[in-house]
């Protein structure tokens, strides 16, 4: 059976001598992967196609419930070519990958993470081609394309009040929410939360990225709410992402 | 019996890249038909290979004793060090003709796959470049082209080119041989970009 889909390139594994093993994030299909003849050899009819964060045309050919089908054609919608060539853009996305690999189950459709994930590759690559006048912030953007994932994906963690009782509280990223002093479990270690972050942090559930054109958090309240969701999928995934200590200055 | 020894070289032989049942079996039935010394030779060569093969402490490439047979050719232009990923990419640019070093990095960054700067041959290449004995005047990076070579050329030239020194990318663009209208847009782009005068 062939199928045909728009794609983004999550990631690429080599296989074989010069084949490769593709994993798309779809808008109907979800999270899928295909397998690539020959990709890697430099007159491949599949040229950049197949890099990382392109957006592209793909036709699968496959049995119907394939695991793997083969990739036959790809033709390249946008291929978001500068946010390849900048390092912090690759390792903030590499990040955003590993987490959607992570908190996104395969085979799934879910059309808003896929749109959300494509605006935000938009404004990045908006932002290194430098056709915005004025840049959007990365770290606010990609700040907020986390919350917005984690809330779509049912694990954005309660700010506002406590998670049992409703009384004011400090978050506690080992139960996922803030609980209050009688709520608390012994010995575990809150973490402080200003307002401005939690206000940030309820608005933005809901905000689609582009409100970021016109909201500008200070980088006191980004770096505080990265941190807070750094900590807090820490314990929802039980493990370390690799991307996260990944610190090339 | 016979078709147990038969069996298993050919299963042997499946275990290396890009070769199926039919192809070890072509090659298990060829070995047999070879002369009995020819055959001990490519067995020999095997084991040579595995027994003496290590990383050269210069430039990572693959040597039987501490520096691998480029760098201890005094003849080579020491002044240029070509960084590749790995040591099967030696090959291909020494049949341009290069003279100069190479440096092998033993991969590319993948944040994905964990692979940090610390995991490759990155500090030693600084080390070499610092080190004023070796007079290097360029650093040549022919990492692939794609993504993670990519990012990591531009990692490496941060990093050296506040040293002074010159800090070459090999250039991107279309094969030879190949037809312009089935170049996709990327390759294209690079290929206008890194146009020259004629």
């Amino acid at each position: 059976m062939r199928f045909k889909t728009e794609g983004i390139v999550l990631r690429a594994f080599n296989y074989g001598e010069a084949d490769l093993i593709v994993t798309y994030l779809t808008a109907d299909r979800g999270i899928i992967k295909g397998f690539a003849k020959s990709p890697r050899k430099i007159k491949s009819r599949f040229g950049s196609s197949l890099e990382p964060f392109t957006h592209a045309r793909v036709s699968f050919w496959g049995k119907e419930h394939s695991n793997l089908p083969k990739i036959v054609q790809s033709d390249i919608i946008q291929p978001f070519s500068h946010v390849r060539e900048d390092i912090n853009d690759f390792l903030r996305l590499s990040h955003i990958i590993e987490l959607l690999l992570s908190l996104y189950p395969e085979g799934i459709s879910n059309k808003k993470i896929f749109y959300l994930f494509l605006q935000c590759l938009s404004y990045l690559e908006q932002a290194a081609a430098q056709i915005f006048c004025a840049e959007v912030d990365k770290n606010a953007l990609y700040l907020l394309f986390k919350i917005r994932l984690i809330a779509i994906l049912g694990y954005a963690p309660m700010l506002k009040q406590c998670g049992r009782c409703g009384q004011r509280g400090l978050f506690y990223p080992s139960e996922g929410a803030v609980l209050c002093v009688r709520c608390a479990p012994i010995g575990a270690r809150p973490m402080q939360t200003s307002k401005a972050a939690v206000s940030f942090y309820e608005h933005g559930l809901t905000w689609p990225l582009s409100n970021l054109m016109r909201v500008k958090p200070s980088a006191d309240i980004v770096g505080e709410l990265i941190a807070l969701l750094d900590e807090h999928l820490r314990h929802v995934l039980g493990k370390e992402l690799k991307t996260a200590g990944f610190n090339i200055r | 019996m016979s078709q147990g020894i038969v069996e298993n070289l050919i299963n042997e032989l499946m275990r290396l890249p890009g070769i199926g049942r039919k192809t070890a079996q072509r090659l298990c039935f060829f070995i047999l038909s070879m002369p009995e010394e020819d055959a001990r030779d490519i067995a020999k060569a095997i084991i040579e290979l595995k027994e003496k093969a290590r990383f050269c402490q210069v430039c990572f490439n693959i040597a039987e004793d501490d520096e691998c047979e480029i760098c201890r050719d005094k003849k080579r232009d020491s002044k240029k060090i070509c960084v590749v990923e790995e040591p099967s990419n030696l090959a291909v640019i020494e049949r341009t003709g290069y003279r100069g070093l190479y440096h092998v990095l033993l991969g590319a960054l993948s944040p994905l796959d964990g692979i940090t700067p610390e995991r490759l041959k990155i500090g030693e290449l600084i080390e070499r470049v610092k080190d004023n004995n070796n007079n290097v005047e360029e650093v040549i990076i022919a990492t692939n082209p794609n993504t993670k070579g990519e990012v990591t050329a531009r990692y490496i030239g941060g990093i050296l080119k506040p040293l002074g020194l010159r800090v070459t990318r090999i250039a991107y663009g279309l094969p030879i041989g190949g037809d312009i209208e089935f170049a996709d847009e990327v390759t294209m782009a690079k290929a206008m970009e890194g146009r020259r005068e004629l």
